[in-house]
């Protein structure tokens, strides 16, 4: 009876999930241009894909630049959502309330309108952001953000946190708001500071969560490709190739080699997946 | 197919000018645009295609609403619904791949010349010979559209647009900079550059296009290297990079420009396509843009788009002048679902309209200052007076007797691994322009590059 109530949704899972994968390994072994998949014929192509990808420096550097973007990304995440869901937390404040609600607006925008937005803001001679370091006297001279090999990386790593941020905060929020308020009672009976109560009761409780935001954020931030196509197209020269912006490239730019696109793609699933799961073993084994 | 086509358009031709002699006959009256009939039916354009669509469609990269008014004239001319899909012109390729993987019906489309051997390869292209009035379209190809279009003997597209590479300068920066006249030599340019900077007339001097693509920096590059003598390829295709090549030297001269060298060059060109490097040119903290397109001048020039409009004026490569050009072209999808509707619907876009005009590139020139792929239309008033609000058409017409189309000094444009070859000149150049590396690395990694682009693309 358990298997037959499962069965919708093991059936949706399999056709929304496992088939796609199933079938990006599928093409990742066969030789896949624009023309085979017009014919509808797929050559069998071995492992040349991936030794095609293998041998590549740029998929090598991309997955580098996808590494520091996401460790990036995802720790900035963690620490600043953690830090403003506790101040959003302080509901005797009015204004806890409003940011509640103002803290959800970049999830709101598209990301690549967010990518756009902060793609302005960057301009060398015209952006916002310089005409304010400027006229505070904080930089003398124009910083070139975007532009700079040095700082792309980064530059780009800051409109994906402002947009991906607020999911996190929400995550947290509903998180500290489970906890039950003896537990801080019985803390602060016990003469534990505010930081001893954050340390050994907040932050153990919130661990789950953060392991959920962890595997989710990261799978996601591996995928960027909205704020780099916006802002950078993976320049300059190589600065911001990412791995899913590798993976495009290959597939959708003439020659179109959608095979080794897919190959790429499923190496970036395989270590998704595999930092997921090491995620959910780590946080789990320490609540244990 | 083909033979049948054209049997059936003969044959609707007759009927077409049976009826047409008839209805003079009858005495009909102008007030009933007979005669407009009587000048369609001078061309293939205006016969009635025998069989029935519903609707068509185009797959284009956007400009301004070209495409809308053109969708509309067919409809209203033809009674057919077009339907169009637009993307801009960096994800053109990758839509219209992925629109014909898809098995999607695809009348008409379009390409840059720098896409189109993929495009062929992949079997997106139709070949167009033994279609009504091919011929008279291929006769009056200028030289660089028949070095686009035309593919081994074969006539596989139209002429969208053309364009040649110029330079462009401030003429007020340069007056209050106190230079006589723009340089004539590279040496005078980085001179007036190196001044105007210390002389505190503008930080950045000078504004290549450099950003990523298919034409804007390879095209700054592939430029500067043809009018100092050199190319990229020879004739054999091998490669023109290695040591002490001018292509090589070039780059280096180019990259002094930049941060690590004498700091001339706006660190925006970096990101600067096209029209926004025209539009960043227009807000008036520049001497100089560096080669591209000559039509930038429409946006550079107008008051709308442009706080210096008027002053932003034209000039020539140094020495012998010589510079690139290029053609775009529409063709004719073989996703397409009614050749002969397919093949109307490519002359409205890239030939004539049903009044035996070239209502679209006469349009693109007036309003958008493009070039024509067409004796005809460059020869007509719409080039002569069409451009004079933007810029010196004389002038630039002469530049434009000294342009070679982009395949003499880049011949790999004619393979499908160009593209890919592309991709990978972006990223190094950029690197060399940033101080990443040098100019020899740069070359030598392109060299090596070379090989590998030849593999990406079997």
């Amino acid at each position: 009876m358990a298997l037959l109530m499962n069965l919708p949704s093991l059936a949706v899972m399999a056709l929304v999930l496992a088939y796609p994968i199933y079938y990006a390994g599928y093409l990742s072994v066969h030789k896949v241009g624009i023309a085979e998949i017009r014919r509808g014929v797929f050559p069998f192509y071995d492992w040349q894909n991936y030794a095609r990808l293998f041998e590549d420096e740029l998929f090598w550097l991309s997955l580098q630049n996808t590494a520091i973007f996401t460790f990036v990304t995802v720790s900035a995440e963690i620490v600043l959502a953690v830090a403003i869901a506790l101040l959003i937390n302080q509901s005797s404040l009015w204004t806890s309330r409003v940011t509640r609600w103002l803290i959800l607006l970049p999830y709101a925008i598209p990301p690549i309108a967010n990518g756009l937005i902060w793609n302005f803001m960057y301009n060398f001679q015209f952006g916002f952001l310089n005409r304010i370091l400027f006229t505070a006297g904080i930089i003398g001279e124009p910083i070139n953000w975007a532009g700079n090999p040095d700082t792309a990386l980064y530059a780009v790593t800051v409109p994906y946190i402002w947009r991906t941020l607020p999911f996190a905060i929400l995550l947290i929020h509903a998180a500290l708001q489970g906890i039950p308020r003896e537990l801080y009672e019985a803390a602060a009976v016990d003469g534990a500071t505010a930081w001893h109560r954050f340390r050994h009761v907040t932050l153990p409780l919130l661990r789950p969560i953060i392991a959920v935001i962890l595997i989710l954020r990261t799978s996601f931030a591996f995928a960027v490709f909205e704020e780099i196509l916006a802002i950078t197209q993976g320049g300059p020269g190589d600065a911001t190739w990412v791995a899913a912006w590798y993976s495009y490239k290959v597939s959708f730019a003439p020659p179109f080699n959608i095979g080794a696109g897919s190959a790429s793609a499923y190496v970036l699933a395989m270590i998704v997946g595999a930092l997921a799961i090491l995620y959910v073993k780590l946080v789990y084994r320490r609540i244990a | 197919m083909v033979a049948d086509f054209t049997r059936k358009w003969e044959f609707s031709r007759r009927n077409f000018l049976r009826s047409a002699a008839g209805a003079a006959a009858l005495g009909a009256a102008p007030g009933l645009g007979l005669e407009g009939l009587a000048h369609a039916a001078e061309g293939p354009w205006s016969a009635v295609p025998k069989s029935k669509v519903d609707k068509l469609n185009f797959v284009v990269w956007t400009y301004g609403d070209i495409y809308s008014k053109i969708a509309a004239q067919f409809e209203k001319d033809w009674g057919v619904k077009v339907e169009s899909t637009i993307s801009s012109f960096n994800d053109h390729p990758t839509k219209l791949v992925t629109m014909f993987a898809a098995g999607e019906k695809i009348d008409v489309s379009q390409s840059s010349p720098f896409s189109f051997p993929a495009f062929i390869k992949q079997g997106l292209v139709e070949p167009l010979d033994g279609l009504p009035g091919v011929a008279e379209y291929t006769k009056d190809f200028t030289p660089f559209t028949r070095q686009v279009a035309v593919v081994g003997g074969k006539t596989m597209g139209l002429p969208y647009f053309s364009a040649v590479w110029v330079w462009n300068y401030y003429a007020d920066m340069l007056e209050k900079a106190k230079f006589s006249e723009p340089f004539r030599t590279y040496d005078e340019l980085i001179e007036q550059c190196v001044k105007a900077k210390k002389d505190g007339i503008a930080r950045y001097p000078i504004q290549w296009v450099a950003g990523v693509g298919l034409e804007q920096l390879p095209g700054t590059w592939y430029s500067l290297t043809w009018n100092r003598g050199g190319t990229f390829f020879d004739k054999q295709g091998k490669h023109q990079l290695g040591p002490g090549s001018i292509a090589r030297e070039t780059l280096k001269w180019w990259a002094n420009t930049f941060e690590k060298g004498l700091d001339i060059a706006d660190p925006e060109s970096l990101k600067v396509q096209f029209t926004t490097s025209a539009k960043a040119f227009g807000a008036g903290k520049n001497l100089y843009r560096g080669p591209n397109h000559h039509y930038g001048l429409n946006i550079c020039n107008d008051p709308a788009q442009s706080p210096i409009a008027g002053k932003v004026k034209v000039h020539g490569f140094p020495g012998d002048g010589k510079t690139i050009g290029v053609t775009h072209v529409y063709f004719l999808n073989s996703a397409h679902r009614d050749k002969e509707w397919a093949w109307k619907l490519l002359q409205y876009l890239g030939g004539r309209t049903k009044d035996g005009n070239f209502t679209q590139a006469t349009n693109l020139a007036k309003d958008a200052m493009l070039g024509s792929g067409y004796n005809t239309v460059m020869n007509s008033d719409a080039v002569a007076k069409g451009w004079a609000p933007w810029g010196d058409t004389k002038k630039i017409l002469e530049i434009w007797s000294k342009a070679s189309y982009i395949g003499e000094p880049v011949p790999s444009v004619y393979e499908p691994w160009h593209f890919p070859w592309t991709d990978q000149l972006n990223i190094e150049v950029q690197k060399t322009l940033t101080g990443q590396i040098t100019a020899d690395q740069c070359c030598d990694n392109l060299i090596k590059g070379i090989d590998t682009a030849k593999r990406a693309a079997r």
